[in-house]
């Protein structure tokens, strides 16, 4: 792997919740557009580390963090970057489906519009905008008559979908999901999948996944963490077929997890 | 019990105690206001004392209402939880919170209009922030901490600085909420004056037109008052949906 060819790598990272520490020396190389999939028991530190990366992490008081953090070759701790600029080269997409309780429409222009000077963005720029990034996660269709419908209202699948649509507008590198399908049925899941392999070219997907038979689907390359340190990543075929590391071949052969 | 038929008893048992009341005083036959405005005499109809009521109220209320907002606002959104200054403010107005509204409107009775030369509007005002404030400070922040946390990681995550958020998801989210809880305050405070003027006027008058329990008509306009500020704060309570 070229150097140049990694969206993200981290030197050392710990992280502590007050005392308890969450990560543990964590070096870990992302390659570019390609999915990434981290996968490990519950409280390994998979969620925080994928937190770390955008840096949402630090809303929540008491937590220090140590080592580095690049992102497309530069530490995002340093001084001079703009938490605002990382948010939108560092797109996310969580657990539960969280659009915000405003109009699909509104949704979709919400973090352009914050990051765009005021009265910058003309109607037809916007609908123009607005119809380009629901077609890309295939919701046009869908939604193309239901633009002012509260997003909230939307089936979960179209939910989660959307909470995908807006994050493009900002022109991401990088989209980080946190258990994206857990909330939806095998229908919705088989979609967003779908969706995160047609995109995997143009970003760089990092997700959080419990489902192993997800992990080996949709990603190229996996990360097992356990008890906040990382065990094994690996190409995820090889990962899951020939286990390097014990603790990584209990978990995926499910002898315990 | 469903929230709606919640609303629906609360406000049929007030109607019902208002109306007694009203019913009470008509049916003694006693005019329908006497002792005028809290405690001045000299003015006598019931819209002097709504106007004289309201003229006094709004200007104190917006300032209260606008000065709670902000502070429950920089308590949850501006403060850490853990911080000292959060900790100080916050305990400080949960203890005054949990001080009974009757001792607020005797402390503000006895203190502010009789034993000192403050203008009248002034009593008022340190009375009703008093009382007030305390409360609507904490169903603000209850209001604020009740926005869904996703909604923040939402907007958070997309880049949004903390003003957005706070000015176009938890403020329109809230306010309801916020609302429901002023008015719930309010209310408390026009009922207290009420009773505070009962006891006032039996006291300190000789029973009039033979009525040793006669209620003076600003009373019953303080009670109107507060049933309809009860009645606002449960319909905004109940406009407040999650989705």
């Amino acid at each position: 792997m070229e150097t140049n060819n990694r969206s993200i790598e981290t030197q050392n990272l710990s992280l502590w919740y007050g005392d308890f520490q969450a990560l543990i020396d964590v070096s870990v190389n992302v390659p570019a557009g390609k999915i990434t999939s981290l996968i490990g028991p519950s409280g390994c530190g998979k969620t925080t580390l994928l937190r770390c990366f955008n840096r949402v992490n630090e809303r929540y008081g008491n937590v220090t963090t140590k080592g580095e953090i690049k992102i497309l070759g530069k530490n995002i701790y340093d001084p001079d970057v703009s938490l605002l600029e990382l948010r939108k080269t560092v797109g996310m997409v969580f657990q539960r489906p969280n659009p915000l309780p405003i109009s699909v429409y509104d949704n979709i222009l919400f973090g352009l519009r914050i990051h765009s000077p005021f009265g910058s963005l003309t109607r037809a720029k916007s609908d123009e905008i607005v119809e380009e990034a629901l077609t890309s996660v295939f919701l046009w269709d869908d939604l193309k008559d239901k633009l002012k419908t509260r997003a909230t209202s939307l089936q979960l699948e179209q939910q989660q979908k959307l909470c995908i649509a807006r994050l493009l507008p900002l022109k991401p590198q990088i989209i980080l999901m946190d258990e994206p399908c857990s909330a939806l049925d095998a229908k919705g899941t088989l979609a967003v999948e779908e969706l995160m392999s047609v995109l995997a070219g143009t970003y760089t997907f990092l997700i959080v996944t419990h489902n192993m038979a997800q992990a080996r689907r949709v990603s190229s390359e996996c990360i097992y963490m356990f008890l906040g340190e990382l065990i094994e990543h690996r190409e995820t075929q090889a990962l899951f077929e020939t286990p390097e590391h014990p603790k990584t071949a209990d978990y995926v052969q499910m002898r315990y997890g | 019990m469903k929230r709606s038929e919640l609303i629906f008893q609360s406000i049929a048992l007030i109607t019902l105690a208002v109306a007694f009341i009203l019913f009470w005083n008509f049916s003694k036959g006693v005019s329908f206001v006497e002792n005028g405005t809290l405690f001045d005499a000299t003015v006598t109809d019931s819209y002097s004392v709504l106007q004289e009521n309201l003229n006094r109220m709004i200007p104190i209320l917006l300032g209260a209402i606008l000065f709670s907002v902000a502070i429950a606002f920089y308590l949850e959104e501006y403060l850490a939880r853990t911080s000292w200054k959060y900790q100080i403010i916050a305990r400080q107005i949960a203890i005054l919170a949990s001080i009974p509204s009757l001792l607020y409107g005797i402390l503000g009775t006895y203190f502010f209009v009789f034993k000192t030369e403050f203008g009248s509007f002034f009593t008022h005002a340190l009375t009703f922030v008093l009382l007030v404030l305390p409360i609507t400070i904490q169903s603000t922040q209850r209001a604020i901490r009740g926005v869904d946390i996703s909604v923040r990681e939402a907007a958070y995550a997309l880049g949004a600085k903390r003003r957005h958020v706070i000015v176009h998801h938890v403020f329109p989210h809230a306010f309801s909420t916020i609302m429901a809880g002023i008015f719930i305050a309010i209310s408390r405070t026009l009922a207290i004056s009420a009773l505070i003027i009962v006891v006032y006027v039996w006291t300190e008058h000789t029973p009039q037109s033979g009525d040793p329990f006669h209620i003076p008509g600003s009373v019953i306009v303080l009670l109107l008052l507060s049933l309809l500020s009860s009645v606002l704060s449960s319909f905004l309570e109940a406009k407040t949906n999650w989705s």
